[in-house]
């Protein structure tokens, strides 16, 4: 038995597998199915300070090896959330409160209103489904300095996370603005924007044209990505990107992050984060790493 | 719901691009008519929605069309004693009510699947009728399972068999005669469409609706439907059965 533990700007995890934004809802759905109190924490569906009702259907396509999704940040809103599901989710694991704005006000806004009350605030700044904000801050270097300082700002004593898009020019450029504008951590990769075309029709699946990309088949992208921005920066990283293993979860952490986020797997296997912290544990067992947190960053290049 | 590894006991062809898969859960799980399940199938991230049609004990029947690559790979590959990851029951499924004794179900295409769960389980205690729609001769299956209430009609498009014609009309010219109680209803939307402008707010309409899902628990707000009040319902979750002025089709 292997310890399992990670420390995360200050705060510790029972392990380093968290479901990914948007994946996961508040976590009351795979509660049925298994104690989600065995996982290291909860990235929620994306807030916005008001309710958002999202994109119309269809919202989701599958091609080899991957799906696209352009859900477009449907949500109850920040409030709701903090009345009907905060209290329930903090009784059972770290809950990460993934954010998103419209404008810098708003990301300042609801981070205000995060702060103290959530474990760590991820800032969703790379949505690529929502014309408004998402993406909009997330592209360019000077913008993610800009509204990390802003949710820094408004959150100082919650551990904040910068979610960075992978659809860029330079991941070590943007993850260095995000540490330059106070950032605690970051989190990569959002999905890759991408177009599925039904041929028959000769139009979109998506309603909204194109999704974001994300599974199996952009894992060694994101890997890639991953490993940059560990090199780029001091910060911790948190590692996501089509991981549906332990084994998966093993190259992430070697390429530089402290803690991965499971999102599509959970699609394909509900158990998905579970076995994918179970086997994290084994594969440590069987290679004689006492602790997860060794691995963190050992990847040698050749 | 429960995440279960079945073993396929059978998976033919019963009509055109038309297959009934039959699967033993290792464990009685009960499943409500109108309910469905989450089918995973060897190399697909999304695992496939697909209504039961008979829950006996372990042993679950759907029947799917062959629509893509997923399915074709559910009919191609999945012979009996292979495994099967199954989520299920999910969804609300039907429910009429105990002073509802007239029960008309109207279906077209794959739609006619979950109805043949609703007949089996009202057929034995209420006046249920059929009308039951098919593209043609080739796709009509099942038959004897929609003969269990007081009466069928099988519809097709092109007359092969049966009332020529959709499900829809064929009802609409029988309402008066029959004067269900309630109607259950599932099929291609502009089949519901019709039956909403034809019946609907004259007695209870319930539909059961198809949309592209992603987790099939109500987590990943993916397979959304609008309803009337202007918010969004999750078809996975809050349906996939609404009565039929509660949501926009």
């Amino acid at each position: 038995m292997a310890d399992m533990r990670v420390t995360l700007c200050g705060v510790e995890l029972k392990n380093p597998v968290i479901p990914a934004s948007g994946t996961f809802g508040f976590g009351r759905e795979y509660d049925e199915i298994y104690d989600i109190s065995r996982l290291g924490g909860v990235a929620t569906k994306g807030l916005t300070l008001l309710p958002r009702l999202g994109n119309p259907t269809p919202r989701i396509a599958e091609s080899h090896g991957v799906i696209l999704n352009a859900v477009g940040l449907q949500n109850p809103g920040v409030e709701h959330f903090i009345e009907h599901d905060l209290a329930w989710l903090k009784g059972k694991t770290r809950v990460i409160a993934n954010v998103a704005g419209s404008t810098l006000a708003e990301y300042g806004e609801i981070c205000a209103r995060l702060e103290g009350l959530v474990d760590f605030i991820e800032l969703n700044i790379s949505c690529p489904n929502v014309k408004c904000g998402g993406m909009t801050f997330g592209v360019k270097p000077e913008s993610i300095r800009e509204v990390t300082a802003v949710a820094k700002k408004n959150c100082p004593r919650t551990p904040l996370i910068v979610k960075l898009s992978p659809n860029v020019e330079s991941i070590p450029a943007n993850a260095r603005a995000a540490e330059e504008g106070g950032a605690d951590c970051i989190s990569l990769v959002n999905t890759f924007t991408g177009l599925a075309i039904d041929i028959e029709r000769r139009r979109p699946i998506l309603f909204n044209n194109t999704g974001g990309v994300s599974g199996a088949g952009i894992k060694p992208i994101a890997v890639r990505m991953v490993y940059e921005a560990a090199k780029a920066v001091k910060l911790p990283i948190v590692g996501m990107g089509g991981i549906t293993s332990a084994e998966d979860a093993v190259e992430f952490l070697m390429a530089g992050a402290t803690a991965v986020q499971v999102g599509t797997a959970n699609f394909t296997d509900t158990r998905a984060s579970l076995a994918i912290a179970e086997g994290l544990n084994d594969w440590c067992d069987r290679h004689l790493v006492s602790r997860v947190s060794e691995l963190t960053g050992t990847l040698k290049l050749n | 719901m429960r995440e279960v590894t079945a073993t396929v006991l059978e998976n033919i062809r019963i009509a055109e691009d038309t297959y009934s898969l039959t699967f033993a859960c290792g464990e009685e799980i009960p499943v409500r008519a109108g309910q469905f399940c989450m089918v995973g199938v060897h190399g697909y991230p999304l695992r496939r929605p697909i209504a039961v049609c008979k829950a006996e004990g372990e042993r679950i029947t759907v029947c799917y069309r062959l629509k893509g690559g997923g399915t074709r790979t559910l009919a191609g590959s999945y012979k009996a004693g292979e495994k099967l990851s199954v989520l299920l029951p999910l969804g609300n499924g039907f429910s009429v009510k105990e002073e509802e004794k007239r029960v008309a179900v109207v279906g077209g295409g794959a739609g006619v699947f979950p109805l043949i769960a609703a007949i089996r389980r009202y057929a034995p205690e209420k006046e249920l009728f059929a009308y039951m729609g098919f593209r043609n001769r080739a796709s009509v299956c099942m038959e004897y399972e929609m003969r269990r209430g007081k009466k069928l009609v099988l519809c097709t498009d092109d007359g092969s068999v049966g009332y020529k014609g959709s499900s829809v009309q064929a009802f609409m010219e029988d309402i008066g005669e029959v004067k269900p109680s309630v109607v259950l209803a599932c099929g291609p939307l502009p089949m519901l469409r019709a039956l909403k402008s034809a019946a609907g707010g004259r007695l209870p309409v319930y539909v059961s609706l198809e949309e592209r899902m992603g987790c099939g628990v109500g987590a990943c707000l993916v397979c959304v439907c609008n309803k009337t009040d202007g918010a969004h319902a999750r078809v996975c979750k809050d349906g996939p059965v609404f009565e039929i002025g509660e949501v926009e089709l």
